[in-house]
């Protein structure tokens, strides 16, 4: 049983992985525009859909994850831009926000579904030799995903942290008009902290088609709410927090998909979403400003 | 085509009772209840298990609890009050002081999850191949007028669910429920119990889901995981923010337009549209419905109708 | 409850609020029928312990005792019910109501809202509806705004919103009125007619305890004063007296 335990445990880091990409590039959008981007879910099967596309032509995976995370990162700074900040200073409330966001979700997903129809893809065969260490039990292309995104949470770390554009990026995120006062862009660095998220939701959407065997247009959807629920779980905002929520919820899955029934995978990424929303909305992690904002 | 206009009335019918429940608790009350489509699926449940009979008396090709081969209206009386029950445990979970949207999202949240527990234990509602068979009223009699029986039937339910939606929409109490939608801290102040009308909204709300969920299912007969997920619930939404949050008129109107002309009126389109690929004009029926939420609440968001001012007792 | 005594005590009230002792053990009594001031400089604690005592906060410790009755850590609703109501610094009105709507659903225990009476509909409620329609179209000409009684409340001017939050406390026939700074902003007429109506009020037997930065006013109609500084009670009396205690010039020049 030790064993079984311990090769979910490998399972779900893998997973948590890829739970860790899209939930750090849903709490950075909801870190600097306070918004909670639903359409997040379908901008992920997009970007998914545009790497079976790219995968068909024969471009490789790994360079198709990079090219559809561009490009979803494009997507998403015209979607906030042009659709979402003129609805925020046009004062829509935040529940009408997130209505259209739902509602966008819906209309791209249907319309991916309208060209490329509905019934299940794949990427084919990706995952390449397995390996064991550790008692982990792991293809490659698992490995492979675990080392991008640590690259890219490592990338991002030293963003916001070493250079002059992460730091705008924090200011902005912490209080908008202060930033503004010290003279920073705030719309651009908006801009740019929505394209590099759009990004990771690319490269996340792509990563679980990459681990999937087959999918089909509710994949963004579905893996959505345990991206959310990480997010939650680290603090809302937090990029931080939502990487170590990945690992939790991506583990906590797998265990439950192990041990019990695997459908129930999905019902404890929900059950630790609506918990944390219940008893405690800012997260394991939270600062007393996640707290404020989340207080009516 | 006789028999479309009578799926046509059937649908517009339980389409209302579920709008006017939805729009008692969001445009009336400011209740974000995204999972307003679980309390539809309840009663439509409740309705199947109370007039089927038990699993084994039907070869047990589909198991499900319950089985108790009632009639027709108590098997709705059943729906009601269990869409009532779901509407206040949804309430419950909805107390904690959320910011909106993120209640919003719980609430989505709610719903799926609901959908995958009912799709995952196989034992309690048959899982994801739902039920079938279910039984419906006047069964024995000619199927003309079956059919026209039924669609009086739910006239007379959206009569009387109109009647009693009056009650609560209008008067003090619907003056005290639009108090607590703009500005809940100052309706406590006042003396308001905001937890206790929030509950009675939700289970009156919830009431109208279940029976419209009861008298669509009876009419269908049929009822799956897949019929009602989460995207059912922004359907009605749309009908609500379209026609007019907060008042019965305009949600009526935004009923019949989402409802009828849209998911409906796509049957209309060319079948053309259907060779490229099967079920594009239903794909085509939801984007036409986000994009057109969307543009309602950049443009208009007090819906096609708005609230009407209430005057008391003409100007001095 | 108690025919005599005051109709509030307060005892060692205690509240952390954003990391701070606001309210740092404070004790004071409201006399009944009287208008009582709460006064200190800014970040005394006063609109703290005006909120803990309004239900709006809760209390980390202490009592809080109303007309004779433990009321300590109830919720806001059930205080107004008893009779304690409070007003808001920023005046929120219902937006989404008429002026007279405002008023209207303030009333307490209006028939239509008990289960009963929203089933049984307007034959049950109507009379009381009408009555509370005339009553509040007179407190709008007394406050000189019966032209804006079907206008939005949203779309009133912040003054006009600042009189109907108090006519609105006042639809609720409180025993006694927290207010927090009624006078802020408004221009000396307009004070003085509202401290003019206060007087009116308390001589009808309502109690009222203000927060309130214009000494003035408090001069004019209050009765006891209450002076906080740093979360504690630092002095009472009448402000005629207090203006000359040393603690309290002190805490004014410091503090």
């Amino acid at each position: 049983m030790l064993v079984q335990a311990v090769e979910a445990i490998g399972f779900g880091i893998a997973t948590g992985a890829v739970i860790a990409l899209g939930a750090v590039g849903f709490s950075v959008q909801f870190g600097m525009s306070n918004i909670l981007n639903i359409t997040y879910g379908s901008l992920m099967t997009l970007g998914a859909y545009m790497g079976l596309y790219l995968i068909d032509r024969g471009i490789n995976a790994w360079v198709a994850l990079l090219i559809a995370g561009m490009v979803i990162g494009v997507v998403s700074v015209g979607f906030h831009r042009w659709l979402l900040a003129p609805l925020v200073r046009k004062g829509t409330r935040a529940f009408a926000i997130v209505i259209v966001t739902v509602s966008a979700g819906v209309v791209l997903q249907y319309v991916i579904v309208a060209f490329a129809g509905p019934d299940a893809k794949s990427y084919g065969e990706q995952s390449g030799q397995t390996f064991r260490f550790a008692g982990f039990l792991l293809t490659a292309s698992q490995v492979a995903i675990i080392v991008l995104t640590l690259v890219l949470m490592l990338g991002l770390h030293l963003l916001l942290t070493r250079t002059t554009l992460g730091r705008a990026m924090r200011a902005t995120a912490s209080n908008r008009i202060l930033a503004q006062s010290c003279g920073i862009n705030t719309d651009l660095i908006s801009d740019t902290a929505w394209l590099l998220s759009g990004a990771l939701c690319g490269a996340a959407g792509v990563a679980l088609a990459i681990t999937t065997v087959s999918f089909d247009f509710t994949l963004g959807p579905i893996f959505l709410i345990p991206m959310i629920a990480a997010a939650v779980l680290g603090g809302i905002g937090q990029p931080y927090g939502a990487m170590v929520g990945g690992l939790v919820v991506g583990i906590a899955g797998e265990l439950a998909a192990s041990f019990a029934n695997p459908e129930y995978s999905e019902v404890v990424a929900f059950a630790i979403l609506i918990l944390m929303l219940l008893l405690r909305p800012s997260g394991l992690f939270g600062s007393a400003s996640a707290t404020r904002r989340l207080a009516a | 085509m006789e028999y479309y206009v009578v799926v046509l009335l059937v649908y517009l019918g339980t389409d209302l009772l579920a709008a006017w429940g939805l729009n008692l608790e969001f445009g009336v009350s400011g209740i974000a209840n995204l999972a307003f489509i679980v309390t539809i699926a309840a009663g439509a449940y409740a309705y199947a298990i109370c007039t089927l009979g038990p699993p084994a008396a039907m070869g047990n090709f589909q198991q499900y609890v319950g089985g108790f081969t009632l009639p027709f209206p108590v098997a709705v009386a059943a729906g009601t009050l269990t869409g009532a029950v779901v509407g206040v445990l949804i309430g419950i979970t909805g107390l904690k002081r959320l910011r909106p949207d993120y209640q919003a999202v719980a609430m989505l949240v709610v719903s799926l999850m609901a959908a995958t527990i009912v799709s995952a234990d196989t034992g309690f509602l048959n899982g994801n191949a739902g039920l079938g068979l279910i039984p419906a009223p006047f069964s024995d009699q000619d199927p003309e007028f079956q059919r026209w029986a039924y669609v009086a039937i739910v006239a007379v339910c959206c009569i009387a669910g109109y009647l009693v939606l009056r009650r609560f929409t209008d008067g003090p109490i619907g003056r005290t429920l639009r108090a607590m939608r703009d500005d809940e801290y100052a309706a406590a102040a006042i003396g308001k119990d905001i937890v206790a009308m929030r509950l009675m909204v939700q289970a009156v709300g919830g009431a109208f889901g279940g029976l419209s969920g009861a008298l669509l299912v009876a009419f269908i007969g049929g009822w799956s995981p897949g019929a009602w997920n989460y995207i059912e619930t922004l359907a009605l939404l749309t009908a609500v923010i379209v026609g007019g949050m907060g008042n019965n008129r305009g949600v009526t109107i935004g009923t019949f337009l989402i409802a009828i002309l849209i998911l409906q009126g796509v049957q209309f389109l060319p079948q053309s549209i259907n060779t490229i690929r099967i079920g594009l004009r239903e794909d085509l029926g939801w984007i036409v419905l986000g994009v057109l939420t969307i543009v309602f609440i950049w443009t208009r968001p007090q819906g096609v109708v708005a609230e009407k001012r209430p005057r008391y007792g003409g100007s001095p | 409850m108690s025919e005599g005594g005051p109709i509030l005590e307060v005892r060692d009230l205690f509240k952390t609020y954003g990391g701070v002792h606001a309210v740092n053990g404070v004790t004071f009594t409201a006399e009944r029928g009287a208008i009582t001031g709460l006064i200190g400089p800014n970040g005394a604690g006063k609109s703290t312990a005006l909120n803990v005592i309004g239900g709006f906060l809760s209390p980390d410790g202490g009592r809080v005792i109303f007309d004779g009755e433990d009321v300590t850590g109830w919720p806001m609703h059930r205080l107004a019910r008893r009779g304690l109501v409070r007003t808001f610094q920023l005046a929120r009105v219902f937006g989404g109501l008429t002026t007279i709507e405002n008023l209207l659903v303030a009333a307490p225990g209006h028939r239509g809202e008990s289960a009963w009476g929203i089933l049984a509909g307007k034959r049950y409620w109507g009379t009381q509806e009408k009555q509370l329609i005339l009553q509040a179209r007179e407190m709008l000409r007394s406050f000189g705004m019966e032209a804006k009684a079907d206008e939005y409340a949203r779309n009133l001017s912040g003054g006009q919103k600042r009189a109907v939050e108090t006519m609105r406390a006042l639809m609720m026939r409180p025993k006694l009125l927290l207010l927090d700074e009624p006078m802020a902003g408004l221009s000396p007429s307009l004070s003085r007619q509202l401290e003019d109506l206060f007087l009116k009020l308390t001589g009808e037997g309502m109690s009222l305890l203000l927060v309130e930065h214009g000494l003035d006013t408090v001069e004019r109609i209050c009765g006891k004063v209450v002076v906080m500084a740093q979360g504690k009670v630092l002095s009472e009396g009448k402000m005629t007296e207090l203006r000359t205690r040393k603690e309290v010039q002190d805490a004014y020049v410091i503090g």
